[in-house]
Formats: C-alpha cells, structure tokens, sequence
C-alpha cells in the first residue's frame, strides 16, 4: 500500500436511499387515499361537530349546487360477491330502467327511449344531472363533452328539474329519481335509506336555507324522513 | 449501496480479473415516483367527509288532538336568519366569521300591539350569535341553550369524568358504548327539566347555519328538536325587531 493514491472524487449522489423513501411515501398514498370523484360543481360542506364517517357504498347522495341545480350519484354494494347484481354499475342500470319506465308511465306523450348503449353510459357516470328528455342526448355524448356539458350551470339542461309538489299521483323528475333508487331491489340499499344513511345530501355552506329546503321537503314528501348531511369536522371549541 | 463492489481481499493475482464495481444510477427512479406521489397527492383525498344524520317531521297532515305540543315552559324557538350583500353573498364580520344571526324566543310568541302604534308591545325576540367557546366558557347561544339543559348536562358531565377515568371498563369499546348509553338515558330521562327546541330558518339563512344550529343541539345534549317551516308570525316578530333595533 504505502503510497497515497489521490482518489478522484466522483459527483455521483448514491439515489437508493432516496428512491426507497419515494416508493414508501408512494406505497403510502395509494393504500389510505380514495380517489377524488368528479363533481360539476365543487361545494364546501359546513363544518359539524358529528364524527360519524361517510359510507362508501350502498349510498345516494344528493348535491346541491349554489345555483340549486340537483345532481345524484349513486354507489353500490361494494361486496364482490353481489357485483354482478348489486355493484354501482349494475345498480345504476337498474335504476335508469325503473326511473324511465316511472316517467313514461306519467308522461305518455313524451316518452323517452333509451338505447343499449346509453344505458352502458349511464352506468359509467358516476353523478349525473339532466332533465330524462335530455337524458339520451347526453348520454350519446362523449365523456369530456359530457363534463363539459354538466359543469355549466348556465345551461338550460343541467340539473334535475325539481319543484315543490305533494301530489304522489305526478311525481317531479327528482322524486321519480328517488322513488327508482328505493325501488331497485337492493335490499342493503333500502336497509341503508330506512336508517338514514343511505341518503346523504351535500350543499354548500353559504347556499340558502330555501333552495336546500326543496330538497328535503322533497325527500319528506316521499316519507324519506331519515337522511344525512355531509359535512366537514370541526371542534366544540369553533 | 448500489454498487456491487467485487473484492478480492487484497491480495492480487495474477490474471485476476479487474476490480468492477457495477454503479446503478438511481436518479430517473426518484424522478419517476416523484411524478407518481405528485399525482397521488393532486387527485386523492385523504379526509373522509363526516355526516350528521337527521330526521324531519312526515310532511303528512296529523290531526290536532295526535298532535304532540310542547309544553310552553319547555319550548324554546330559533329562528336562523344570514346577513347576505346586494350580490346574495354572505357577509362576513371582522373576524372573518359568517354573519349568521339566531333569533330565539321562550315559550309562545306575543304579537299583540293594544295602543296601535305598529309597534308589537311584548316582543320577546332576542337575537345571538353562533360564538362558539372560549375556553371553558359557553357564549353566544350556546350559553343560552346550555343554560336551559344545565340538569341533563351536568348529569352527562359526571358520567364524562368516569368515562375518562375508564371506570366503566378497562375495555375502550366496552366503557365507550356504556357511556353513551347512560348519556343517552340522561338525554331522555323527562323527570328533569329539558328544553325542546324549534329550529326555524328564514329563506336567506345559510345551510352552514343550519348545520350550526343542528351542532349546537348535540353539543348541548338536548334530544327533544325539531326542523320546523317559518310562518307569518315569526317574520312579523323579526321585522319588529329590527324595527326596534336597527342595524347601525
């Protein structure tokens, strides 16, 4: 050995350090995150001292835009075993079909048809909001023409139509939408609504009390007393 | 780390091979999770929204005699209104906090006006304000409803210490749900003197308002509420007030 080489330093950083950090923060995020769902609108929920969580399946939820245009998402059992006849998708399917044989039986001069296809884009969308005689134009679209058409509330056709009515004979358009979700057969579904939690109902903080007020004098008249309200936590000390 | 040295203890031999050390450059990996993570972050949502559930009256007619009155001692009302602008945005005071006004009244409304001055003679409203605490301390009409529930709370207050101390069973579960059935007991128990809130809002009121008024309800342990429609009265009592007290 005795003679002292002058080792030539090299600029190279060793990175495996750093890339095991990376892949554990990855590991991470995918495994406690769930995936945002596409809203038209972005509300802020007020704020509640309740702690009980939102559920993920078996749930319909109503949004309610500042504008007081109604969207409804629907999810499914998450339970594999029951995916085929139960999953979001199959579930929206049933739905459509009940909810569109619920408005051409009122609306027998106006009925809507709807073609294979369309209900395979229904079952695809995860909220929706259009009037039924809008509903097969929509449904045609492609998905980016679709987002693009829901995310502006000036338009006419955005929204389901609803209106104060007590008359169970004639139905609005959003009772017929709730009447199908309660009639689908989902019998986890129907468990879920009869506690309350199968319905949740999303609006934002600064909307006024009378265009929320439809919804839920809505819900109340098809004796939907029990439902729950999205929100966000907060402490007793706010 | 990510170099695979091949030594040969030192000593060299002939016709050995030469030292090699395999370097990985890990730089595009980092790069590419880095990209990965990013995405994560931007399209996920770690916080699950929390609900509050609720029940409404059935919108049925019922008849007077089924009809279940509150007792006048016990009723107290409020009336939820939001201060908005010309534009219909809600207004918000130097704290930063909503304006968001409660009107509440005690017992029955008086809207009776003898001398004729357009003026309602005994008009109880009084009017507050979601505050909060601070500190320990109620305020606002948190205070209000707090006082009005202080038998049942204070009751829950000393099954809460014991809850703390784990008194009803080491088990977390287990002492969690005895307390919140003795609490519940407590809520319902009619030989204390409870109130039942009226929760009214006007068409402007914020739905954030609502909620707060609905929060303040579990927070104060009442258990006797009820979501109710505005009518002619109390509009009438709330323009009065303002008649009385105008803004400044």
């Amino acid at each position: 050995m005795g003679k002292v080489k002058m080792k030539r330093k090299s600029t190279l950083i060793d990175m495996t350090a750093m890339s095991d950090v990376t892949v554990l923060l990855l590991t991470f995020f995918m495994l406690t995150s769930t995936f945002l769902q596409k809203e038209p609108v972005t509300v802020l929920t007020p704020s509640s001292v309740s702690e009980q969580k939102v559920p993920t399946a078996n749930l319909a939820s109503i949004l309610v835009s500042p504008e007081g245009k109604i969207f409804i998402s629907i999810a499914g059992d998450a339970d594999a075993e029951t995916k085929d006849t139960w999953g979001s998708e199959a579930l929206r399917k049933t739905i459509l079909d009940e909810a569109v044989t619920l408005y051409n039986k009122q609306h027998p001069n106006n009925q809507v048809q709807l073609s294979v296809a369309q209900r395979e884009a229904f079952s695809k969308i995860n909220m929706f909001g259009v009037p039924f005689q809008v509903l097969p134009q929509f449904l045609s679209m492609s998905q980016t023409d679709q987002d693009k058409f829901i995310t502006d509330m000036t338009q006419k056709g955005v929204g389901i139509p609803i209106n104060d009515n007590k008359d169970m004979e004639h139905l609005n358009e959003f009772q017929i939408w709730m009447r199908a979700i309660y009639n689908s057969g989902n019998e986890n579904l129907v468990k879920a609504m009869k506690k309350g939690e199968g319905i949740a109902v999303k609006a934002d903080k600064d909307t006024s009390y009378d265009i929320v007020h439809d919804v839920l004098d809505n819900l109340q008249t098809l004796k939907m007393n029990r439902f729950s309200i999205q929100t966000a936590l907060k402490t007793e000390q706010d | 780390m990510a170099q695979i040295e091949q030594s040969d203890g030192g000593k060299k031999k002939k016709g050995a091979q030469k030292k090699m050390s395999i370097h990985v450059d890990f730089t595009p990996m980092v790069d590419m999770n880095m990209l990965l993570i990013t995405f994560f972050m931007l399209c996920t949502t770690m916080i699950k929204s929390q609900t509050l559930t609720i029940s409404l009256p059935s919108n049925e007619k019922v008849e007077e005699q089924q009809m279940n009155k509150a007792k006048e001692s016990e009723a107290i009302t409020l009336i939820l209104t939001t201060e908005r602008n010309a534009n219909g945005e809600v207004k918000k005071d130097d704290a930063g906090r909503p304006m968001n006004v409660v009107y509440y009244y005690e017992g029955m409304p008086e809207i009776a006006d003898a001398n004729g001055d357009g003026l309602i003679d005994n008009n109880k409203l009084k009017a507050e304000k979601f505050l909060g605490n601070d500190g320990k301390l109620q305020q606002g009409i948190r205070k209000i409803l707090h006082d009005r529930n202080l038998q049942v709370l204070s009751k829950i207050e000393k099954e809460k210490a014991r809850w703390r101390a784990k008194e009803f069973s080491p088990i977390s579960a287990i002492n969690d749900s005895i307390y919140q059935a003795r609490a519940r007991e407590i809520r319902n128990d009619s030989t204390l003197t409870r109130p039942v809130v009226i929760i009214k809002a006007t068409p402007e009121a914020s739905w954030e308002s609502l909620i707060s008024a609905l929060d303040e309800m579990q927070i104060n342990q009442i258990s006797r509420y009820q979501i109710d429609n505005i009518n002619q009265v109390d509009s009438a009592l709330i323009l009065d007030f303002l008649k009385k007290n105008p803004k400044k």
